[in-house]
């Protein structure tokens, strides 16, 4: 671990450097004014992006004064183009003598919601490759640059990842403004704010931040906002990029960020007061800070009842615990503890290993390897390709193995059952979590049984309380203890007794149920006041 | 990384130092001994049997099992038990495993003389539990014992060791007895312990074979018989059938058996069935002597009628109450007199007089086995009948008319 470290920290300084090599350069397009010849605005464009086959040129006249418009080819929407650009450029025949021709054009012709006076050349190429039309006026060393993104984009389908029962069934798409839109319209509040930057040297990725003022933490938005700053990359292709950039801990199994393609997941978590980070490109949105407990918390405990939410969820935290025990389990049990299985089950375990040639360590390594490797071929085979693989699975996993007397029957019972175990975490970071660690609970039980399985655990007990996110305990609210915060953790108790938002993360406005919401159904029985209530 | 590295070295060197069952070993190279027979031996003073499962032969599953027996039986002997334990693994090819012996049978001779140079090996070894049951061979070794072979239970020792527990709830006249149980009675001052006796019925021969296990009436089987009263470590001689029910109600184990009695002068014409007894052992003195009490409460149902009787009548049901109660007592003092027979305290009445008076017990627990021949002892029964089973009037009412 040392030696990693000490190479991350030369890296570091070798990107340092990268910075100040980059800072020196001085073809930086920000010095570059616009020049007042629009023709060699536009050679010099076409120079400097490698005269790309999509930029599209349009030139115009109005009476006497001439122009060019140019724009990106499947980024600007073509048609908005022609409609409010190129017909009102057309139907105006006359320029009033008495008016700026540049400031008639904004005033009077260019049809466009958003427009923008540029006068760089780092803005030109900024708004012509996110989609935006920029308009070159002959005589003037600045530039219009209208709104006219319009590209293919997906449609809102339903969440691939993060299935429900019940609750909404939208999710998250690849564009930032569809994804920031989504959460609007869920929290119609002034309070909801969205900053922005572009993260990525080349890629310059749009990325949001939001957040609700006043509920959320101060510090941990400028927390969050410093490390995205820190950010020096070239790219930034997906927001798992950003997530391991700004985690506080990489030498961790734990997800110390959550993300979700949910946007009822996103809202709730605002609404809790953390912070969404929306990178344009995927459909995956980062919130932070998570805790342990909130990845098995799924969006249908909130949207089912108590009592229902509390047992399945309680469920959940078992299944963790079965993937990443059960093999080390039956490990232990089999090769040091077997005065603790029941005699007619130790008998008949005894009697399936008989002709079994593996120790028990490397038969359960064998079977949750080969296991492994299916999951991993059929998350990446073709669709078509794809049910071949379960039969083939199934055939080499189960019956076969069992038959050749590779493996024992019970070994496919702990497999499976780990593998079933694993799926039901709601989230995939924590699963694939599980997974790494049962390997390393299973060489432990191997080498030390049940003790060696109890060294793990508190080692990793340890380490979990250690971690951090945003600066907030990860084991939160269960260690440190907080009784009042006790509401979303093992019980989800009923929707109006979970008064407060978690205090640790939120700070400021807590309250977030009102007095007396427990439903009383003697109020709408009689109509009659039944006098001071509560 | 200091962070890291301290509690990970702390835990390192904990590994060195906690290192107590460290030993691996594969389930494939065990020997699951379930049962041990201890016999006299000639030369040595032991033969013990070890009964040892043969898991290929176990059906489980799918795979049925295979063609062979399930158990096989290895003698070996020894002037202690570890000795003759060490020996057997001359002819095993695994080691033998303890962990899930669930039986030790010791023969009537061995009882009756070196049974306490036994008990210490299996309470001391680690891998013995100390719930394993016991019991006493009586017509037959212990090794024949273990190596029976029973045709409803494909492990014979679960045979054995579920039968005497459905007996004790369902009959009373056995109970199940364990080491533990077992040490208890030696230590206790005031009370002498009893173990269960097991016997083969039909031609013993019969017994090992499998063709016995090819017949619907086994020529041989396995079966419980009496229990076996020691006094001072030492076998002294057998209480059977009702009388050994009567030991097991003083000592609170009956949950459920049957009682007969006559109604009009028809013998066993009532059968009453308890499903549930308590019973309290009280001490009080009397001239300086301890008296016994005891108290039985129980409950139950009428299972059979075989004669004309109005069930619906709170008298009648009464009358048989009474008629339950004294035959109940009938049987309790007939164990009682054959214990103080044998001058053993089985039933542990010294440490109930212990308790309630521990200045006279230092006096009297010099001859203790003396003055519990000479102890009076009452007997009170508060029998219930419960229920009447889902006929309230027999078909014997109506037969005469």
């Amino acid at each position: 671990v040392s030696i990693l470290s000490k190479m991350l920290k030369k890296k570091q300084k070798s990107r340092q450097n990268d910075d100040l090599r980059q800072q020196q350069d001085p073809q930086k397009p920000e010095d570059l004014q616009i020049l007042r010849v629009y023709k060699e605005n536009i050679s010099r464009l076409k120079a400097e992006l490698g005269n790309s086959s999509d930029i599209t040129v349009r030139e115009f006249k109005i009476s006497n004064h001439k122009g060019v418009l140019v724009y990106m080819d499947g980024l600007a929407d073509s048609k908005g183009i022609s409609d409010f650009l190129l017909e009102s450029f057309f139907e105006t025949e006359v320029v009033p003598p008495q008016m700026d021709y540049f400031q008639f054009m904004i005033d009077k012709v260019v049809a466009l919601g958003s427009i923008q006076t540029i006068t760089n050349w780092n803005q030109v190429y900024d708004n012509l490759l996110s989609g935006n039309t920029i308009i070159f006026l002959d005589g003037y060393n600045k530039a219009i640059s209208g709104a006219t993104q319009g590209w293919e984009k997906r449609a809102i389908t339903e969440p691939s990842t993060q299935l429900t029962i019940r609750g909404p069934k939208d999710s998250f798409t690849e564009t930032l403004r569809t994804n920031t839109a989504l959460i609007r319209r869920r929290i119609k509040s002034p309070n909801l704010w969205l900053e922005t930057m572009k993260i990525g040297t080349v890629s310059q990725t749009d990325i949001g931040i939001m957040y609700i003022k006043g509920i959320a933490n101060e510090k941990i938005i400028a927390e969050i906002k410093e490390r995205l700053k820190r950010i020096n990359m070239d790219s930034i292709l997906d927001s798992g990029y950003i997530e391991q950039l700004i985690e506080d801990q990489t030498w961790t199994t734990f997800p110390t960020t959550y993300h979700s393609e949910r946007p009822d997941v996103v809202s709730s978590h605002l609404l809790e007061g953390r912070i969404a980070i929306i990178v344009d490109g995927t459909p995956f949105v980062i919130t932070a800070p998570a805790i342990f407990i909130q990845f098995f918390q799924a969006s249908d405990d909130y949207y089912l009842r108590f009592d229902i939410s509390t047992s399945i969820r309680i469920l959940r935290i078992l299944a963790f615990f079965i993937a990443f025990l059960a093999p080390a389990t039956y490990i232990a049990a089999t090769t040091f503890h077997q005065e603790m299985i029941p005699t007619t089950m130790a008998i008949a375990i005894a009697a399936q290993r008989e002709y079994v040639p593996f120790p028990a360590f490397v038969e359960a390594l064998i079977m949750e390897v080969t296991f492994e490797i299916l999951r991993e071929a059929g998350l990446r085979l073709p669709r078509a390709v794809g049910q071949a693989v379960s039969i083939v699975g199934a055939l080499v996993i189960g019956q076969a193995a069992v038959e050749a007397g590779f493996v024992s029957p019970v070994m496919v019972i702990v497999v499976s059952s780990t593998a079933i175990a694993n799926f039901s975490t709601p989230v995939f970071d924590m699963a694939i979590a599980a997974r790494l660690i049962r390997f390393v609970m299973m060489g432990l039980a191997a080498i030390l049984g049940f003790y060696g399985m109890m060294l793990g655990l508190m080692f990793m007990t340890i380490h979990l309380c250690s971690l951090r996110s945003f600066g907030i305990p990860y084991m939160m609210p269960l260690a440190p203890f907080n009784l009042h915060n006790q509401q979303d953790v093992f019980i989800r108790f009923p929707i109006w007794a979970m008064k407060n938002r978690p205090s640790f993360i939120s700070k400021g406005n807590i309250v977030r149920t009102g007095e007396n919401q427990k439903p009383d159904p003697l109020i709408q029985e009689d109509d009659q006041p039944k006098g001071e209530q509560s | 990384m200091k962070k890291l590295l301290l509690p990970f070295l702390l835990m390192s060197i904990l590994i060195l130092t906690l290192s107590g069952c460290w030993n691996q070993k594969e389930l494939t190279d065990l020997a699951f001994v379930t049962a041990m027979g201890i016999d006299k031996g000639k030369d040595k003073k032991f033969n013990v049997s070890f009964q040892i499962v043969n898991p290929g032969n176990i059906p489980s599953g799918q795979n049925g099992g295979g063609q062979g027996l399930p158990i096989a039986v290895y003698k070996s002997s020894g002037d202690t038990l570890t000795e003759a334990s060490r020996n057997a693994t001359k002819k095993v090819s695994r080691r033998l495993y303890y962990a899930h012996t669930n039986l030790v049978a010791i023969s009537k001779e061995v009882a009756r003389e070196e049974i306490l140079n036994v008990i210490d090996a299996l309470d001391r070894d680690p891998e013995f539990r100390t719930t394993t049951q016991m019991v006493i061979t009586r017509n037959t070794t212990a090794e024949e014992l273990v190596s029976s072979l029973t045709i409803l239970d494909k492990l014979p020792v679960n045979k054995i060791t579920k039968e005497l527990k459905a007996t004790q709830t369902m009959l009373g006249e056995n109970m199940s007895v364990s080491i533990d149980d077992f040490i208890n009675g030696l230590v206790s001052n005031g009370k002498e312990p009893i173990i269960n006796g097991y016997k083969i019925s039909g031609k013993k021969s019969m017994a090992k074979k499998a063709e016995n296990l090819q017949m619907t009436t086994t020529g041989a089987f396995l079966e419980a018989d009496g229990l076996a009263v020691f006094k001072k470590g030492k076998l002294t001689g057998w209480i059977d059938h009702e009388r050994a029910r009567g030991v097991v109600w003083i000592l609170n184990k009956v949950k459920s058996t049957d009682i007969n009695v006559s109604w009009n002068g028809k013998k066993n014409a009532i059968v009453f069935a308890t499903i549930r007894s308590k019973t309290k052992v009280s001490v009080h003195f009397k001239n300086g002597k301890p008296v016994i009490n005891i108290a039985i409460k129980d409950e139950g149902w009428i299972s059979e009628a075989n004669t004309a009787v109005d069930l619906t009548n709170p008298n009648k049901i009464e009358k048989i109450d009474k008629q339950v109660e004294k035959e109940i007592k009938r049987q309790i003092l007939a164990s009682v007199r054959t214990a103080k027979k044998k001058k053993s305290d089985i039933f542990g009445f010294g440490e109930k007089v212990h308790r309630a008076n521990p200045k006279l017990w230092k006096k009297i627990q010099g001859n203790w086995n003396e003055q519990f021949a000479e102890l009076e002892v009452n007997v009170k029964v508060d029998s219930f009948i419960r229920r009447e089973g889902i006929r309230t009037k027999p078909f014997w009412s109506n037969l005469n008319k």
